[in-house]
């Protein structure tokens, strides 16, 4: 038994305990993608902890540096591939910002939506496959027909399932059309009745709240050090939400909603669980902001006309920097872009969100059983084509 | 606070190498020594009225002259925000094999620059000095050189692998003189980086990176040595 | 049994012969029952998590309803590659699967289904399934250690230890109506019933003792929630990591025969048995009693694909602290206080 590598701890003792090195992922089921922690445990309870990232790595960052601004749009789908709507949407501001130019306002307002229902779809990725982590399957059923509706309303205007590639600098690629709206509410109407369902199913399972209460803890000093965002901040009782306090797009300002923020209902604050709630009340805080988006969206251009004109060629910003956020389903999304004057930036940074909530992971692990390392991993809900980007 | 109220109290309070405010610029920034990077940012942090808790980005960008280092810092008490840079001066010839910039590290301060200056310096070369784990950290730790240098060739191979890519980046293309694939090399022979044909930048490419450890370049194509697992 | 072997002698066969002969037979067809069952059973699993979980499950093959999914199942993993690891002790990676299925197909040997239909009529029925039963941990861990993979290893250490732990409350839980009884002859458990009624009914400890042993029952199959040594999320697929094939298919028919095991003494043992009603029997026509039977079994399989398609995993010292804190003590209270109540006279809510 050769490769058991068995790590001794102090082999001159009578009675000592030996630490094993366990390899989690690249390939695991519960690492989310290709993510990989090196572990040593003792027994069940993990003494230490490396993240290796990487496995995905596409050099986004150079493509982004090689290709027009516009071009660019389509590869930010693929870095979060579950929430593609706000990556356009963030960079397209970003390009905007560097422009000096902004959308017209029926493509702000439908930007809203189309981002506020993939917030809703990628939440609903993060609860079902965290039922899976913690061993309940059927939550993840449950979640991807809800989704399937999400995307099927996401695919009228875009024409594309996943990744839409939909929202570009200057508007949107094209407009909604008639009665899309509509059925968007009927969604809202259907959705509120599943999230009911939901609760009933896993939220409330004692067995689900013993598993993630009191797991994994981020207190809000620590949070913040980590630079954590979205509902991983959240969670841990800091309210902070780019919609409301950095306001990006202009329709936010007039929109009512609230910020969920971690309460320690069933533990400690800033626990498993209370990532998990803060992510199902924001889906219903989507809801709400979709259903008083959608009457209030104005008729006129969806795409911006001088920006339109200005696609025949490549996009040609004036010197400088922009860098812009935005809150994406996992946290600050940024984009620092450099420009030379060029076709194409010089400098292309992606502030992922769950590269940065995945730093906090090495800090948790130690100290927790196998078990909770995978509720965890699951808790900060990383997307690894973001994280290695 | 606004960028000219902190920027205000930030020059007061370092005492020295931290430059004027560029307002001009769509997110105004603050040019700082590299000397005084590490003092600004304490007091940025630690100040009752800038309390910037939350350091968002640290992005290295490579310009024709230097380098610079920008840090987008944020406060969640004061919804503020500021964007610090500092700056590296290139050297007469310097690439990225030969030229590795060197700024102190804020890891000490925000937890959130470890993985962040990990990436800097994995991607661009940037060493941080006082680092705690400094460390690739998407790329291989064998891999050679930081490819968002401007003057990084792509390498032909790595660990026995074919990663045959076209050298030439894709705005540099030209249609009427296509550039010729490289030949494959013989297998067993060290990686070195081929010379970059279409770079402007003096002595670029084509040099063999100072060799501190040579045993990671002599990774002989098929030996199962690569992410190490 | 016997009967059988007098069949045989009647043939013509002698002695050694007809007993061969008749264990022979009785082999055979307890195998394809097993395998008959298994594969039902695992259609039957689909079908359930495929309905809670708001889909139809297989549709295609054999028309209706996709019955024939498992007959294909079987045939691919037949002829598929058999891997063994090749740093893993081949011997015990070989033998372990077998090690396993021995366990639960043993078990099978004292399960009545009716009067007489019983391949041996064990005195200590009840006491020879539990102990046969634990044979199966041993190949459990034989299989973990041969594959010579952490996670194997995890899922074997994780199988002992939880797999032993709850064999105590489940004991405890099943002396309780043994000694209502007086018995530990499994048929004298269906007589008894067929008198005075389900023995769950009873009197308030066997009820409390039926769900005890039915909670630890579901520790023992490794069905969800504490589904640990497989856990998918986790281990990956826990001590079966590495099989493949056959050898996977074994661990497969082992999981699903020891569910049915677990129901069949669930059922005989607090459930009435194969009587129908549960204020006594005895009146049902004989060749009934096996349907009874074997549907209370199937009640019980399906709730236990039930929990496992609704609950979450818990985690390991949640499962032993749920063991050690909570199902032992209250497994003994049982025992005690149904003692009390016969020493008493009380109970017997139809009798």
């Amino acid at each position: 038994m050769e490769a058991l590598e068995m790590y001794t701890v102090d082999p001159n003792d009578d009675v000592y305990t030996e630490e094993l090195k366990l390899n989690l992922g690249p390939q695991h089921p519960s690492t989310h993608g290709v993510l990989r922690v090196e572990l040593k445990v003792d027994g069940e309870i993990i003494t230490a902890s490396r993240c290796d990232i990487g496995y995905l790595h596409r050099c986004a960052e150079k493509i982004g540096e090689n290709v027009t601004y516009l071009q660019f749009t389509p590869y930010t789908d693929r870095m979060d591939y579950l929430a593609s709507m706000n990556n356009n949407l963030a960079w397209s501001l970003t390009v905007e910002k560097l422009l000096g130019v902004e959308a017209p306002e029926r493509a702000q307002w439908i930007r809203v939506i189309v981002a506020e229902l993939n917030r809703i779809a990628s939440h609903l990725i993060a609860f079902g496959t965290y039922g899976i982590d913690i061993g309940a399957n059927t939550p993840f059923f449950y979640a991807f027909r809800e989704r399937e509706s999400i995307m099927a309303l996401l695919e009228r205007p875009s024409g594309a399932r996943m990744l839409y590639n939909y929202v570009h600098p200057g508007g949107v690629a094209h407009d909604i059309e008639d009665g899309w709206l509509e059925d968007v509410l009927a969604f809202c109407d259907e959705f509120e009745m599943r999230w009911k369902e939901y609760n009933t199913l896993l939220s409330h399972n004692a067995i689900f709240i013993g598993r993630t209460a009191n797991i994994g803890v981020i207190p809000k000093d620590m949070a913040l050090d980590y630079g954590l965002t979205g509902p991983v901040l959240r969670a841990s009782g800091v309210s902070w939400d780019l919609r409301r306090d950095v306001p990006y797009l202009a329709p936010y300002d007039d929109l009512e909603f609230d910020v969920p923020v971690g309460e320690g209902t069933h533990g400690t604050l800033g626990d498993c669980w209370d990532r998990y709630w803060v992510r199902m009340r924001e889906m219903m805080e989507s809801i709400r902001i979709i259903r008083q988006a959608c009457p209030r969206v104005p008729a006129g251009p969806f795409m911006d006309k001088a920006m339109n004109r200005m696609y025949k060629t490549p996009l040609k910003p004036e010197p400088g920097e922009a860098y812009m956020r935005c809150e994406n389903p996992r946290g600050e999304l940024g984009f620092y872009v450099v420009a030379e004057g060029g076709t194409s930036p010089i400098r292309c940074r992606t502030r992922a969100p769950s590269f940065c909530n995945l730093s906090v992971l090495d800090a948790l692990l130690p100290g927790t059983m196998i078990a909770d390392g995978v509720a965890i991993i699951g808790s900060l809900d990383i997307v690894l084509g973001e994280v290695d980007r | 606070m606004n960028e000219t109220d902190i920027h205000s109290k930030l020059a007061g309070a370092v005492v020295s190498g931290v430059g004027a405010l560029d307002e001009s610029a769509k997110d105004p920034f603050v040019v700082v020594d590299p000397g005084s990077l590490v003092p600004a940012v304490t007091f940025l942090k630690n100040d009752a009225d800038c309390r910037m808790e939350m350091l968002n980005c640290v992005t290295a960008v490579e310009r024709e002259d230097c380098i610079e280092v920008v840090y987008h810092l944020s406060s969640v008490t004061h919804r503020h925000s500021l964007t610090l840079k500092t700056r590296v001066e290139r050297p007469a010839g310097g690439t990225h094999e030969s030229w590795i910039p060197e700024v102190p590290s804020v890891a000490a301060l925000y937890a959130s620059a470890d993985w962040h200056e990990r990436e800097q310096w994995d991607l661009l070369g940037v060493r941080f000095t006082d680092h705690p784990d400094h460390r690739r950290i998407l790329l291989p730790e064998e891999w050679i050189g930081h490819p968002l240098r401007k003057d990084y060739v792509y390498p032909h191979e790595h660990g026995g692998m074919p990663l045959d890519l076209d050298a030439v980046p894709l705005y540099e293309r030209d249609e009427a003189t296509p550039s010729e694939p490289a030949a494959p090399r013989p297998s067993g022979t060290p990686l070195v980086q081929p010379p970059n044909p279409n770079s402007d930048r003096p002595d670029a490419g084509g040099v063999a990176p100072a060799d501190s450890d040579g045993d990671l370049r002599s990774i002989k194509p098929g030996s199962n040595d690569g992410g190490g697992h | 049994m016997t009967s059988l072997i007098a069949f045989f002698e009647g043939l013509g066969l002698e002695g050694v012969l007809a007993l061969s002969a008749a264990y022979a037979l009785c082999i055979a067809s307890l195998l394809g029952f097993i395998t008959v069952y298994a594969m039902f059973a695992i259609w039957m699993e689909r079908k359930v998590a495929a309905h809670i979980q708001v889909r139809y499950g297989p549709m295609e093959t054999g028309a209706w309803h996709g019955w024939a999914q498992s007959v294909a199942d079987a045939v691919k993993l037949l002829f598929k590659e058999d891997l063994i690891p090749p740093e893993g002790n081949k011997f015990l990676f070989w033998i372990a699967p077998a090690v396993v299925f021995c366990g639960v197909f043993a078990g099978f040997i004292a399960i009545p289904f009716a009067e007489g239909m019983q391949i041996v009529d064990l005195h200590l029925g009840v006491f020879f399934i539990m102990a046969i039963a634990s044979v199966e941990v041993i190949g459990v861990i034989m299989a973990g250690w041969a594959s010579n993979s952490k996670y194997s290893l995890f899922g074997a250490v994780r199988e002992a230890a939880q797999v032993v732990s709850y064999e105590i409350p489940a004991a405890t839980a099943l002396l309780v109506p043994i000694l209502v009884v007086g018995s530990f002859r499994l048929g004298d458990f269906n007589a008894f019933q067929a008198d005075h009624g389900w023995l769950v009914l009873y009197n308030p400890f066997l009820t409390v003792a039926a769900l005890i042993y039915f909670i630890s029952s579901l520790a023992g199959c490794k069905r969800a929630p504490f589904d640990l040594p497989e856990a998918e999320s986790e281990l990956v697929s826990g001590f079966h990591t590495e099989y493949s094939g056959m050898r996977f298919s074994f661990f497969f028919l082992e999981e699903y025969a020891s569910m049915f095991v677990a129901a069949a003494l669930t059922a005989t043992l607090f459930f009435g048995g194969w009587n129908l009603f549960p204020w006594g029997g005895g009146w049902e026509p004989a060749p009934l009693a096996p349907v009874i039977l074997i549907s209370k079994i199937f009640f019980f399989i399906f709730v236990q694909m039930w929990l496992r398609w609704t609950l979450p995993r818990l985690r390991v010292d949640q499962v032993m602290a749920m063991g050690y804190k909570y199902l032992v003590p209250w497994a003994f209270v049982c025992l005690i206080g149904a003692a009390w109540f016969e020493y008493m006279g009380w109970g017997g809510l139809f009798s």
